[in-house]
């Protein structure tokens, strides 16, 4: 190989590639708005760092101008640099889904910002580029573009969770997060290097094409099974998620919102690109595996969740257990039910970040007043604060899956597509979601009772007050928890179009 | 399902190859080497001279920043020299693209500048 | 107005009223509660309006249907409709609401209490109504909600415990049926073509054996607990007797309900091979409900408990009767439901009344209250008559209708369950000597007699007691066509006795 490039001594005349302007037009409004970000944050003075979130917030909005043109321009799929980029309905509607939750991220961070006195213009610089990773994950069809996405991703969010600099466990989090998430990038590299040495291509259509059940050698099994892995860290199902507790309760309280939804949808988009274009023949070898991860991640963060005392903990371990129900439709992928789970996964992605960014705006805004992350501190909220006791409930059974909140619309889905797959793998696991959707009502149904039935921690009854910014991110993941299992055809006919 | 089962066979099989291959390698060194520890062994290595005072001691942040530094422009340099050689071929478009190159790490520059990083005192 | 989509009027009703309770303001505690009781009563009207409405004979067929598409995607839409056996279901729960809420107190935090009971009106009304399967699902989960807030804020000393107990138990159940429902829309897919979750359509398809009993068993785990068939029993006496008066009242009077009705409309309607194979199992179930309540309402201390125990006595004959597959014992049990739900409503509403003067439900603090408020003594009188199944009271036509049909096709299940009438008698009167008669003591003496607001409340259920006991033929004459078709789809082999012939020409 390299003697064949140092020989050649004939260059082939170079052709510039054809760049489709209007199809990346999301990802360049987005770096330009990062650039913009940095710059005023170089030149403003301090009294006027507010001024980098309305950027940041705006910027974001405006990336989500070009993929509403996009969309309504037809549904052709744009690719791009041989195959490596494209540009399509499924990238598109993830696209959305990260700059959405993207905003209500900035929503967040405004005033915890701000009183927290933490550095602003290097937090938003970073958050941006982060989803500007997560955007650009959507629309990678390549290792190489998935693997430069997956960095872009992560690197700021390892800095972004330790941001809290003088705080011990902040450290911690940025510290755990960092070393495990290098150990996955690690594994996956390896597990993409194989599959380039048996394929010799790193184009995901191109490995499609050349993986064939039964067929299969035993690096390509090994590459696949190191792949999955590796994106098995990034969206912390078990066994690989002993980093996410630590790293949620330590970081700060927005970037908990950040990794534990925009984050882990990345991971899930990824794994999404994987497996339904480079390995949509190799059933036999991802369906079991993701099958035994899906019914152990929802089983244990559960359990786990059932013990902690701390809100943000549980939430941690309830997010692990809600990854073990985006996972269970992947493992039936490739199937009959292949088209369902797409469409189940994408459904269960967009419900699931309007009803935790929600959460964690509520626990946001309650800590304001309580200073307190623990389970106790939440008591008798609903006499004080109704609003936000109202909103914590509605979001609690959400993810509870009861209906007519998004819930169940993202667990229906799911069910739907493991029952459909019509085989006892996806019978069992079925059973298992069942299950597991009961007994996460035993800690959301603990947190619904302290709001309700519990009394007021020290008798203190003052109202809450909250910030604009907090009330508008409380705003949208209300109306969207609730508009999304009231009338789910409005992400329902985006998310059935769909396909890879 | 046997074949399905043979899958992760291979995975198997390969994690078993690199356990034993690790511990087989540390066990015949065990085995070969010879074992003479005494004090001047176990001491910090210090390119030969004695060394003083605590392992852990801390150096100068503003080393950090000249590392960092040193990778803005040094990654500059790697990328640039080989674009100049073929800069004909990639003409226009590979003008452009190398000024977009170059204003983001023209940008972490500034963004040094600014955060009065430069200045060594 | 013929085409004004009543039914869904009947849902939306209560939802709105839930949140416009929920959006008023919490420093006028009467207006709340004028508006709350306001939008009950228009339910009510609303419910009686149907029962006018309503054909009589007929086919059996649904009536009043009103049908739209929901998601498309999935084949899912609102469809309502009525029925004989859903018919007096809908009335009862609009009776019953409006004075749920008017005879007791939430005694705190009036405008949540109001806003959750209506938002359980919305579900139960919603889950009566609904043909889709789906639809039905989604009202049978929002009723958990609300009744764990009443019972978990509301209830009396542990009520925490017994909130989560409550939602656990049915939460499983209907985790099962979730699963259940799904596996039966997309096997039925293969059958029917296309995808849907109407319970008309699905009716059509036919399962394999081996399959049907395994989904009939998932829609009948969720009902099962619901009703509750023993042994899924347990979480029903501490919910019972944790909850405030209201969340009693409505539990045992429509709640249990959606337990048997689910049974007849869905396990029955989706899986009849499967109803008739597991047939010798629910009716052992039913006739150890009966025995076991019975049983252990004798030995309660707590007269809530007392009653809370005779409510799994009489679901049990519910379940008897609907699975003796005749006409007449069908028609009984679901006469018996609405029998069940007046008279132990009543009941669940006067031992309110004892707790909110005396403070205490301990039978062995109560004495004498018969000479002290003779009134309030009569009128529980009637009601514990009418519970135990006396003559001239409508208990006794549910219960009787019950066992003679029973006997056709299931005698000996029929004769244990027999028993259990008498032992009925045996602990309500044995409750109501000690609790009423005798000369009372220093604490019982300030008992108050009746209130005229109270007298009030308690009318409607006093008339239909005697009304039904005395002339049932109206109801029963709605009732009988669509449980005539059911039975028919269920297709048992009927029994050609003279009494069955007898009926049959009437």
């Amino acid at each position: 190989m390299l003697s064949t490039l140092l020989a050649s001594d004939v260059v082939a005349p170079f052709s510039s590639p054809k760049i489709d302007y209007h199809a990346l037009a999301p990802e360049l409004v987005l770096a330009g708005v990062i650039v913009a970000v940095l710059l005023a944050d170089l030149f403003l003075e301090e009294s006027k760092k507010w001024v980098l979130s309305t950027i940041a917030g705006f910027g974001l909005l405006a990336a989500f101008i070009p993929i509403v043109t996009l969309a309504v321009s037809g549904h052709r799929a744009r690719s791009m640099f041989g195959g490596a980029y494209v540009v399509d309905t499924y990238s598109l509607l993830v696209k959305g889904i990260f700059l959405l939750a993207g905003y209500v991220v900035v929503l967040l961070s405004q005033n915890y910002l701000e009183e927290g006195d933490y550095y602003q213009g290097e937090y938003y610089f970073l958050l941006l580029s982060s989803i500007l990773g997560m955007v650009m994950m959507g629309s990678s069809r390549d290792l190489v573009t998935i693997f430069v996405s997956l960095e872009f991703l992560s690197i700021p969010a390892y800095m972004l969770a330790a941001w809290r600099k003088r705080d011990l466990k902040s450290n911690e989090a940025g510290t755990k997060y960092y070393l495990l998430g290098v150990f996955a990038s690690a594994v996956m590299l390896y597990g993409m290097s194989l599959l380039y040495g048996d394929t010799g291509t790193t184009i995901l259509k191109g490995i499609g094409a050349k993986l064939q059940n039964g067929s299969m050698s035993p690096v390509a099994v090994l590459g696949i099974v190191f792949v999955i892995i590796g994106f098995a860290f990034k969206v912390s199902a078990v066994p690989f998620h002993n980093w996410a507790p630590d790293t949620y309760q330590g970081a700060p309280t927005p970037i908990t919102a950040f990794l534990s939804v925009a984050s882990k949808a990345a991971g899930f988009v990824a794994l999404i690109n994987l497996i339904y274009v480079a390995f949509p023949h190799g059933g036999d070898v991802f369906q079991p595996m993701i099958g035994v991860m899906a019914a152990s991640t929802m089983t244990l963060g559960n359990v786990m969740a059932l013990r902690q005392t701390n809100i943000v903990r549980m939430l941690a371990y309830s997010s692990i257990s809600q990854g073990g129900f985006i996972l269970m439709p992947l493992a039936v992928a490739g199937g009959k039910s292949s088209g369902n789970a797409l469409t189940a996964i994408v459904t269960y992605l967009a419900v699931y970040a309007a009803t935790n960014l929600g959460l964690f705006a509520v626990i946001i805004a309650v800590s304001r007043k309580t200073r307190s992350g623990e389970v106790s501190s939440w008591g008798g909220l609903f006499s004080y604060a109704p609003l936000l006791g109202v909103l914590a409930t509605a979001f609690l059974a959400s993810l509870a899956g009861i209906p007519p909140l998004g819930g169940w619309v993202a667990k229906f889905g799911a069910f739907r597509a493991v029952i459909t797959s019509g085989t006892n793998w996806g019978y069992a696991l079925a059973i298992v979601g069942a299950v597991n959707s009961v007994i996460a009502f035993g800690y959301y149904g603990s947190l619904m009772r302290e709001i309700w039935m519990k009394p007021v921690p020290d008798g203190d009854t003052a109202p809450i007050r909250t910030p604009s910014s907090l009330n508008a991110a409380l705003m949208i993941c209300g109306g969207a928890t609730l508009a999304l299992g009231v009338v789910p055809g409005i992400i329902l006919r985006f998310s059935d179009i769909i396909k890879l | 399902m046997s074949q399905l089962l043979r899958s992760y066979l291979t995975v198997a099989m390969f994690g078993a190859i690199g356990v034993l291959l690790a511990a087989l390698l540390l066990a015949i060194s065990a085995l070969v080497r010879p074992n003479r520890p005494n004090a001047d062994k176990s001491k910090v290595y210090e390119s030969g001279v004695d060394p003083i005072g605590d392992g852990w001691s801390q150096s100068q942040i503003r080393y950090y920043v000249f590392a960092l530094l040193f990778v803005i422009f040094d990654v500059e340099t790697v990328f640039i020299f080989p674009w100049a050689t073929q800069l004909e071929r990639y003409a226009g478009f590979g003008l452009l693209e190398m000024g977009i190159f170059v204003f983001v790490l023209l940008l972490g520059l500034v963004y040094a500048w600014r955060k009065g990083v430069l200045r060594w005192v | 107005m013929n085409n004004f989509p009543i039914l869904t009027a009947l849902v939306l009703v209560p939802a709105a009223g839930a949140l416009v309770v929920a959006l008023m303001s919490k420093r006028h505690p009467d207006i709340v509660k004028l508006a709350g009781v306001g939008f009950s009563v228009v339910t009510g009207a609303l419910s009686i309006w149907v029962l006018g409405k309503f054909h009589t004979g007929g086919d059996g067929s649904f009536q009043l249907v009103s049908q739209h598409s929901w998601i498309k995607q999935w084949g899912i839409g609102w469809h309502l409709g009525i029925d004989g056996i859903s018919l007096f279901l809908v009335v009862l729960t609009g009776i019953l609401f409006p004075i749920a809420l008017l005879g007791s107190d939430s005694h705190h935090d009036i405008k949540p209490y109001t806003a959750w009971i209506l938002l359980l009106e919305a579900g139960v009304m919603g889950s009566f109504l609904s043909l889709d399967l789906f639809l039905f699902f989604v009202f049978f989960e929002i009723v958990l909600v609300p009744m764990y807030f009443l019972i978990g804020g509301w209830g009396y000393d542990k009520r925490v415990y017994a909130a989560l107990k409550f939602f656990i138990y049915t939460m499983l159940g209907s985790a099962f049926m979730l699963v259940g429902i799904l596996t039966t829309v997309f096997l039925a897919k293969a059958q029917l073509g296309h995808i849907t979750f109407d319970l008309v359509e699905l009716q059509k398809a036919s399962f394999a054996v081996s399959t049907g009993r395994w989904l009939f068993l998932a829609f009948a785990i969720a009902f099962a607990v619901k009703v509750p068939i023993f042994p899924f029993h347990t979480w029903l006496p501490d919910a019972h007797t944790q909850a405030p008066t209201a969340g009693s009242v409505l539990l045992a009077g429509v709640m249990l309900k959606l337990g048997t009705y689910g049974l007849l409309r869905f396990s029955f309607g989706l899986f009849p091979e499967a109803t008739r194979y597991f047939r010798p199992l629910f009716l052992t179930l039913g006739v150890i409900g009966i025995l076991y309540g019975a049983i252990v309402a004798t030995m309660q201390k707590d007269l809530k408990r007392v009653v809370a125990y005779s409510s799994v006595a009489h679901m049990g004959f519910i379940v008897l009767g609907a699975f003796a597959f005749t006409g007449q014992a069908v028609s009984g049990s679901v006469l018996q439901m609405i029998n069940h739900g007046v008279s132990t409503g009543a009941l669940f509403l006067l031992v309110g009344m004892i707790s909110e003067r005396r403070h205490t439900r301990e039978i062995s603090q109560l004495k004498g209250l018969q000479s002290v408020a003779p009134i309030f003594a009569g009128v529980f009188t009637l009601v514990m008559l009418s519970s135990i199944g006396v003559p001239g009271l409508n208990g006794f036509v549910g219960e009787f209708m019950i066992l003679i049909g029973t006997f056709l096709t299931a005698r000996w299940w029929t004769v244990v369950a027999a028993a259990g009438v008498i032992l009925a008698a045996l602990y309500l009167l044995w409750a109501y000597q000690r609790v009423f008669h005798g000369q009372p003591d220093e604490a019982n003496k300030t008992f108050s007699e009746l209130k005229l607001k109270e007298a009030l409340v308690l009318a409607p259920l006093l008339g239909i007691i005697v009304f039904t006991g005395v002339y049932p033929k109206p109801m029963l004459d709605r009732i009988q066509p669509a449980v005539n078709k059911l039975v028919q789809h269920v297709d048992y082999p009927q029994p050609q006795s003279p009494i069955a012939a007898a009926e049959g020409g009437q």
